[in-house]
């Protein structure tokens, strides 16, 4: 790999960028380039900005503040029209396919017009490009119809099909197998010695030190700077990515025997992104799942409470659980805290009150009418508990903070005397610190009545402070397992970053077996 | 196209034959050049705002407002193309007709587009504004139409109106353009899936916003031949809002966006129409025929949707949303 020197023209350059979406600052005056030739990585923890920088370099966001030039032109704000006519290409981490069209309409699509063939032989032509690249898939095919991993590939290859100046790939590998990402590896070491400016994103550390030149640290939206890759090491990148100023307090935990009684047994679970999974939590306990995003943890974790299709078998108190829909889990008191709360868990123009009684109405009656007067005090009693901040239990929910909104969703497995095993999807997304640490203690009061927590969280910090155990995903597999002393949010995310290495995954079955 | 774009075409057709070689067996005066012309002629003003509504259908959104507009091209007309006029006044009449469906298309696409109400919402509101301001025009039927210029829209050739034809062709181009050219697939993938046509580069909200011009252009020309058949400036007239989209989606179009086709909208438009004119040659009430129309339509759509049930079926996918969700978790 020749190293571009200093002197290399720019071609790709922000300056001064910021970004905010509501309350978050997404970014805040990042400045970054990339030089013809050079390949510049971009790391950071789930939430740092890296996505929304990506986003802005190419139209597609427009930012706040600040300027993008892609070859010395300067980007008309949010038009990635116009991104794609100054030469940019980019490969997102959610990809640009239309599922429904085939592969061939799709890499039409994916070239300006002048570059575009006749109409009638996107075929011809399509098998053609797919060759170049050496990929093999049928273009007749929709593209719905492609595993995870095609579709990465597909979408890398459509960002390379116009001959991009400057190439943005966002997370490239996460669905990819090590062949695969030896194949795009090979492909982006071929097209940066052809002079293109590749911004490449990625958790993996690993795969980042071994391709980048330059890599720029992102941490809560804002640049820690960037380093020569060639003097830069794991650990130095570990410590920039973390470093959190504000260190958090964490409830006590509750000394879980390992000989604990066994609440919930998953075996051989397997679904569309995971798996297969064999798993046992037992009572008192908090497990939590870490991974990069897109590894199969949600879908894991929704697979549980019967949201997610899934194989294999997961049994509750001894009994076999029912997870073809969300009825079985629900009635063995297994319970799914969604992150998505507006839609999936809370009424949000309901009140405060009718959010937490929703699901025991019932016992709150006398011959099917309510008694308002019972309710009330319930739920009074359960909003001081958990310390909810609002004017009055009539309040709508969607007037409250986010953090108040998770405690109300958090007051259901609190009112049903059997409740098993709470699931919790990012239970302090958008959570102010205050807060958070309301939700910690409440779900470790509810752990130690003896039933179980499942966390799943793309905050180490949160997960090492709260959990008794921790079990790291990529791919859809349980790649490690970190429990006791060895529980710490550096551990965490070196099993994530680390992920990409073939020493770590041959430790894979031995983690699933322990 | 794909298996499942061709299924709407071959049960229109089949069951148009079916329903038609019935008549005709039944009643000898079905087949008369007489009827058939009629049935053609009465078959225009659905076929026309039907193709209209296929392409708001295509970028995924509703037009309510298309029926409304008809009626008030319809008492346009009556202002307009008044009998004794000259031939100037009439011609800058008929264009008072289409200006009238591109100040409302552009109206409608503006408030989906620029002020991103959703389209069944805004187009029901320009629905009551162009009602109201057709009845403030006419509170009752008055004012009829120029008979030269219904004889120029009914011109025929044999029992075949020429205006027939003209749809036929329309239709015919229009799918080739959707189904064989680049904007035709521009506009596809928009319908399908609006973000990633955007990282693609497309200019979605200019397709969108055509769109919905279309289909109140189209509406307005139904307009015509909602005047032919009527004759008079009459402000309540029949609802081809609900009739419009039945045909679409009876020919092909998905609710969702993205799939149709204007040859099956015009034969599911024929067909409606079919059924309509065979019942009363049976001295059947026309409750039938709506009935009949209800069935089939339920009928049709889960056909329609049969290759997508099986595969899903065989490949055990779960909801499509929430996989759409999970995919779209952010990062970094």
């Amino acid at each position: 790999m020749s190293i571009p020197g200093p002197t290399s023209p720019l071609a790709l350059s922000l300056r001064g960028v910021s970004k905010a979406f509501g309350p978050v600052q997404a970014l805040r005056d990042v400045s970054f380039d990339c030089r013809e030739g050079e390949t510049h990585a971009l790391v950071g923890e789930n939430g740092s900005g890296k996505s929304t920088l990506l986003a802005i370099a190419s139209g597609f966001v427009a930012p706040d503040a600040g300027t993008v030039e892609i070859g010395r032109r300067r980007l008309r704000r949010g038009s990635p029209a116009e991104a794609r006519r100054l030469r940019l290409g980019i490969a997102y981490q959610t990809y640009s396919h239309v599922l429904d069209l085939s592969v061939a309409e799709n890499l039409y699509l994916a070239v300006p017009r002048n570059v575009q063939p006749r109409f009638g032989r996107i075929e011809e032509w399509a098998a053609a490009r797919l060759g170049e690249f050496k990929l093999d898939v049928p273009v007749t095919a929709l593209t719905g119809s492609l595993s995870l991993a095609q579709r990465q590939l597909l979408e890398v290859v459509k960002a390379l099909l116009a001959r991009p100046g400057v190439l943005l790939l966002d997370e490239p590998t996460t669905a990819l197998g090590p062949q695969d990402v030896e194949w795009l590896h090979s492909l982006v070491l071929e097209q940066s010695s052809a002079g293109v400016a590749i911004v490449y994103v990625s958790h993996r550390l690993p795969e980042v030190l071994g391709i980048a030149d330059r890599i720029t640290v992102l941490r809560d939206g804002v640049s820690q700077g960037t380093f020569e890759a060639a003097a830069m090491s794991e650990d130095a990148l570990v410590a920039l990515m973390l470093g959190r100023p504000l260190q958090l307090a964490f409830p006590e935990r509750h000394h879980v025997e390992s000989q604990a009684e066994a609440l919930l047994a998953v075996s051989g679970l397997q679904g569309e992104r995971f798996g297969p999974i064999d798993l046992i939590v037992r009572k008192g306990e908090i497990l939590g799942i870490a991974g990069a995003e897109g590894n199969g943890q949600v879908q894991f974790l929704r697979a549980l409470a019967g949201v997610e299709r899934a194989t294999g078998s997961v049994s509750c108190n001894g009994s076999q659980l029912d997870t073809t829909s969300p009825l079985g889990p629900l009635r063995a008191g297994v319970v799914l805290l969604s992150a998505d709360r507006a839609r999936e868990s809370l009424f949000p123009v309901l009140s405060v009150r009718a959010n937490t009684t929703i699901q025991v109405l019932r016992s709150l009656g006398r011959f099917g009418v309510l008694r308002r007067g019972r309710e009330r005090r319930v739920v009074d009693d359960l909003a001081q508990r958990l310390r909810i901040r609002m004017a009055s239990i009539e309040q709508p929910v969607q007037s409250l903070s986010g953090g108040n909104q998770q405690k109300v969703s958090l007051t259901r497995p609190f009112l049903r005397g059997d409740v098993n095993v709470i699931l919790a999807e990012e239970p302090t997304q958008a959570v102010d610190v205050g807060a958070r640490f309301d939700i910690y203690e409440a779900l470790r009061a509810k752990t130690n009545e003896g039933i179980a927590a499942i966390v799943k969280s793309s905050d180490p910090l949160e997960l090492s402070g709260l959990c008794d155990r921790v079990i790291v995903m990529s791919r859809g597999k349980i790649i490690e397992e970190i429990r006791g002393d060895e529980l710490s949010e550096r551990r965490i995310v070196e099993a994530i970053v680390g992920s990409g290495a073939p020493a770590t995954r041959a430790s894979a079955g031995e983690a699933r077996t322990r | 196209m794909k298996l499942r774009a061709w299924i709407p075409l071959a049960l229109m057709t089949t069951l148009i034959v079916a329903v038609g070689a019935y008549a005709a067996a039944r009643q000898e005066a079905f087949l008369s050049e007489y009827n058939l012309r009629n049935l053609l002629l009465a078959t225009m003003p659905l076929a026309l705002v039907a193709l209209g509504q296929t392409t708001a259908l295509l970028v995924g959104g509703f037009d309510v407002s298309v029926a409304a507009l008809m009626t008030m091209s319809l008492v346009t007309a009556s202002f307009t193309m008044q009998p004794g006029s000259s031939w100037l006044v009439l011609t800058l009449g008929a264009f008072a007709l289409v200006g009238v469906g591109l100040a409302t298309g552009v109206f409608n696409a503006t408030l989906i587009q620029l002020l991103r109400l959703p389209s069944i919402i805004a187009t029901i509101g320009t629905l009551s504004v162009l009602t109201g301001a057709s009845l403030l025009l006419r509170d009752h039927p008055q004012g009829p139409i120029n008979s030269d210029v219904i004889d120029v829209l009914k011109t025929s050739v044999g029992f075949v109106p020429l205006a027939f034809v003209g749809v036929i062709v329309l239709g015919v181009l229009g799918d080739l353009w959707l189904y064989r050219t680049r904007p035709g697939l521009a506009v596809r993938a928009v319908g399908l899936d609006e973000t990633s046509s955007r990282r693609l580069g497309m200019a979605t909200g200019r397709v969108v916003f055509l769109s919905f011009v279309v289909c109140s252009v189209m509406a307005s020309v139904a307009g015509f031949y909602l005047a032919a058949e009527v004759q008079i400036g009459s402000p309540i007239i029949g609802n081809h809002a609900l009739e419009s989209i039945a045909a679409a989606v009876l020919g092909g179009a998905s609710l969702a966006g993205g799939k149709g086709s204007f040859v099956g909208t015009l034969l599911a438009a024929f067909f409606l129409t079919l059924i309509g004119n065979v019942l009363p040659l049976f001295q059947q009430p026309t409750e039938y025929a709506e009935v009949t129309i209800g069935a089939l339509i339920l009928l049709a759509l889960v056909l329609y949707e049969a290759p997508e049930l099986v595969a899903r079926f065989r490949s055990g996918q779960h909801d499509r949303r929430a996989r759409t969700r999970h995919g779209e978790a952010p990062a970094g």
